[in-house]
């Protein structure tokens, strides 16, 4: 019992002082580029001002280059050493897109090549990523916290050997104590760095908030736009459509009616045609309504219109659910109307003979799953369809995940957060 | 022929009452919602019923949930289906229970007065009335293609009429083909198709569609 106790003990402390000396020299990168910087300095004169450019230039350039790295190696080890979990929180690129007058547009500004709006927009998101600020802070905290507990152990282990090999009596007992220190200290002098990078590292409730209230307004953006969109393409459909077919069967009656006395083998015609009409113009608002609110999707729900949809799809298609769920109506259509674009797309662009939709819950909310046999290589291009599907589900804060490989197959996931009745 | 009408909309319900009359047939009951429906169509036991698909309360499915559960209680009650739209899914679901006597047709069928009261009069006798836009999904959708490449054009569309529940002699009519021609397609497609021929029209049309719903 006893041996055993010491054994684990003896390998705690051995995984503590690797950590604290991997915590000392990670924390120590930067001040140690400052510290060359203002060495040379002082080497080449420190009266002269020139000397010092180094240190007013490379070292601040050097540390805003390092930081990020960094804290991403600090990220990863906390998380791998402990079960905190610190999200990275840097914002997203949006796509650089060539306008119609020929510039690129950033999202920010117009630049003349890509290249160069890709440039600048690294630096605007840079410069204005809180993510990138809490990492600059954090590479300066952490040396004075973090860093300087990790050092004890290797301090420790630094004093013993020193000490040990000297031959005076006193030096030898500091480099026991040393020792002494240096063992006992293994285990511990690493972990203070888990609640520095949780105070200085992780995003603050406020900013978190403030991220959240910037995404939602993009979001509201977007869903307007898509919703202005969509009821222009209403209008359009029948205005061009059914309204004017209405227009032509108003005037065949009419003309009918006159003919009616004179002609009545004309007149019978037009009435002909008339019905004619009536019934084209009836299937062209069926198409639309279902457009709309499809409606199997209002009757039964997502997996019956699914399955409805898999009937009606030149692929085999075969559907896998667990139940019959019913959700918020603007959250089933969103799923139906994406579950029928991918289809459409496996059809279209991957020219697949057969796929498999998944449709199931989670404790988050529902996941619909589209895979299919075809040759793959689907990419989100800016104002396609893809691009399209992932905006209508983030204004439900439902996600987008797109496995292609060129050759296939491809499979992607929609998934949106909800509580169903 | 008794019949039943199940529909919300009262002009589509009053002018249809009106063109059954007109064709000497008579309406026993009507009926506006899906529990309405259900009542209707188990006290009066009609030769025919022809019932809209969506109904209050629920303004969902409520008129074919009333057929499907009548059909239960009284096995081969024949239904006609009068439909704002055409769903594939329905249409399997009707005549999953293989008893034939079933119908879904596009309510604007009713425009062609002959033909919706033709349908109306096969369902009744036990046959099927499928319409033109169930077919041609039916037909061209997913596992049976293949199978059906073999046929040529002519009795492609034999097949499609035959499915949607005509006879020979209506099929003939249809595509102004003689009878004997009809019959020498049907015979060659059944050859094809693996199909036992049988001169009752409703196990016919169950014998195409049950071929096509094959995995």
């Amino acid at each position: 019992m006893k041996t055993r106790q010491v054994t684990s003990w003896a390998a705690s402390a051995g995984t503590g002082f690797a950590r604290a000396c991997v915590v000392l020299v990670l924390s120590m990168i930067v001040p140690a580029v400052w510290a060359a910087a203002v060495a040379l300095a002082i080497r080449w004169g420190a009266g002269n001002p020139w000397s010092w450019l180094p240190v007013a230039l490379v070292a601040p350039v050097a540390t805003l280059a390092l930081s990020r790295p960094v804290c991403r190696m600090f990220r990863s080890l906390i998380a791998r050493w402990t079960d905190t979990v610190i999200a990275p929180g840097y914002r997203q690129a949006p796509p650089v897109v060539l306008m119609s007058t020929g510039y690129w547009w950033n999202g920010f500004s117009y630049e003349r090549t890509s290249r160069d709006a890709r440039l600048d927009q690294r630096w605007r998101l840079r410069w204005n990523d809180p993510a990138n600020w809490r990492d600059l802070r954090f590479t300066a905290v952490v040396p004075l916290t973090a860093g300087l507990l990790a050092a004890i152990p290797p301090a420790g282990v630094a004093a013993a050997a020193l000490g040990m090999a000297q031959p005076a009596v006193p030096a030898r007992l500091i480099g026991l104590a040393g020792l002494a220190l240096a063992v006992g200290s293994a285990p511990y002098a690493w972990r203070c760095v888990e609640p520095v990078a949780v105070r200085f590292l992780r995003a603050s409730p406020a900013m978190e908030l403030a991220e959240r209230v910037d995404e939602l307004t993009a979001q509201r953006a977007d869903a307007t736009i898509a919703q202005a969109a969509e009821i222009r393409r209403i209008e359009r459909d029948l205005h061009d459509g059914a309204q004017a077919r209405l227009v032509g069967l108003g005037l065949s009656l009419a003309t009918a009616e006159k003919l009616m006395e004179t002609d009545p083998e004309a007149a019978r015609a037009l009435m002909r045609e008339a019905r004619a009409g009536a019934a084209t113009s009836l299937t062209e608002l069926r198409e639309l309504v279902k457009g709309i609110n499809p409606p199997v999707l209002n009757d039964r729900g997502l997996v019956d219109a699914v399955r409805a949809l898999a009937l009606d799809s030149p692929l085999e298609v075969t559907v896998s659910a667990h139940e019959r769920l019913r959700l918020d109506p603007p959250i089933e259509s969103a799923a139906y109307f994406g579950t029928a674009e991918l289809l459409t797309n496996a059809v279209k662009h991957a020219h697949a003979t057969r796929a498999r939709v998944y449709v199931a819950r989670d404790d988050t909310g529902i996941v619909v799953t589209v895979e299919d046999d075809g040759r793959g290589g689907a990419d989100e291009r800016p104002g396609g369809g893809l691009a399209g599907l992932r905006r209508r589900l983030a204004v439900f804060d439902g996600t987008l995940d797109i496995t292609s490989p060129a050759g296939g197959p491809t499979c992607v996931r929609m998934a949106v957060p909800c509580a169903s009745s | 022929m008794r019949i039943v009408v199940a529909e919300d909309l009262y002009l589509l319900r009053d002018g249809m009452v009106r063109l059954i009359e007109a064709y000497g047939h008579e309406v026993v009951a009507t009926a506006t919602t899906g529990p309405e429906t259900l009542e209707a169509l188990l006290a009066w036991r009609p030769d025919v019923a022809v019932v809209d698909v969506r109904m209050p309360p629920t303004q969902s499915d409520e008129g074919l949930r009333a057929a499907l559960a009548a059909r239960a209680e009284l096995p081969g009650l024949p239904v006609l289906i009068l439909s704002q739209y055409v769903e594939q899914l329905y249409a399997r679901e009707l005549l999953a229970d293989g008893t034939g006597a079933v119908g879904y047709l596009l309510k604007e069928s009713v425009f062609d007065a002959d033909q919706f009261i033709d349908a109306l009069e096969r369902v009744a006798a036990g046959g099927t009335a499928m319409d033109p836009a169930v077919i041609a999904k039916l037909l061209s959708s997913g596992s049976s293609t293949r199978r059906l490449d073999r046929l040529t054009e002519r009795e492609h569309s034999v097949l499609s009429l035959m499915a949607e529940g005509l006879s020979n002699q209506a099929i003939a009519g249809r595509l102004f083909l003689s009878d004997s021609a009809i019959s020498k397609y049907t015979t060659s497609l059944f050859g094809k198709l693996a199909l036992t021929d049988d001169d009752n029209s409703n196990r016919r049309v169950l014998a195409v569609l049950a071929y096509l719903n094959e995995p």
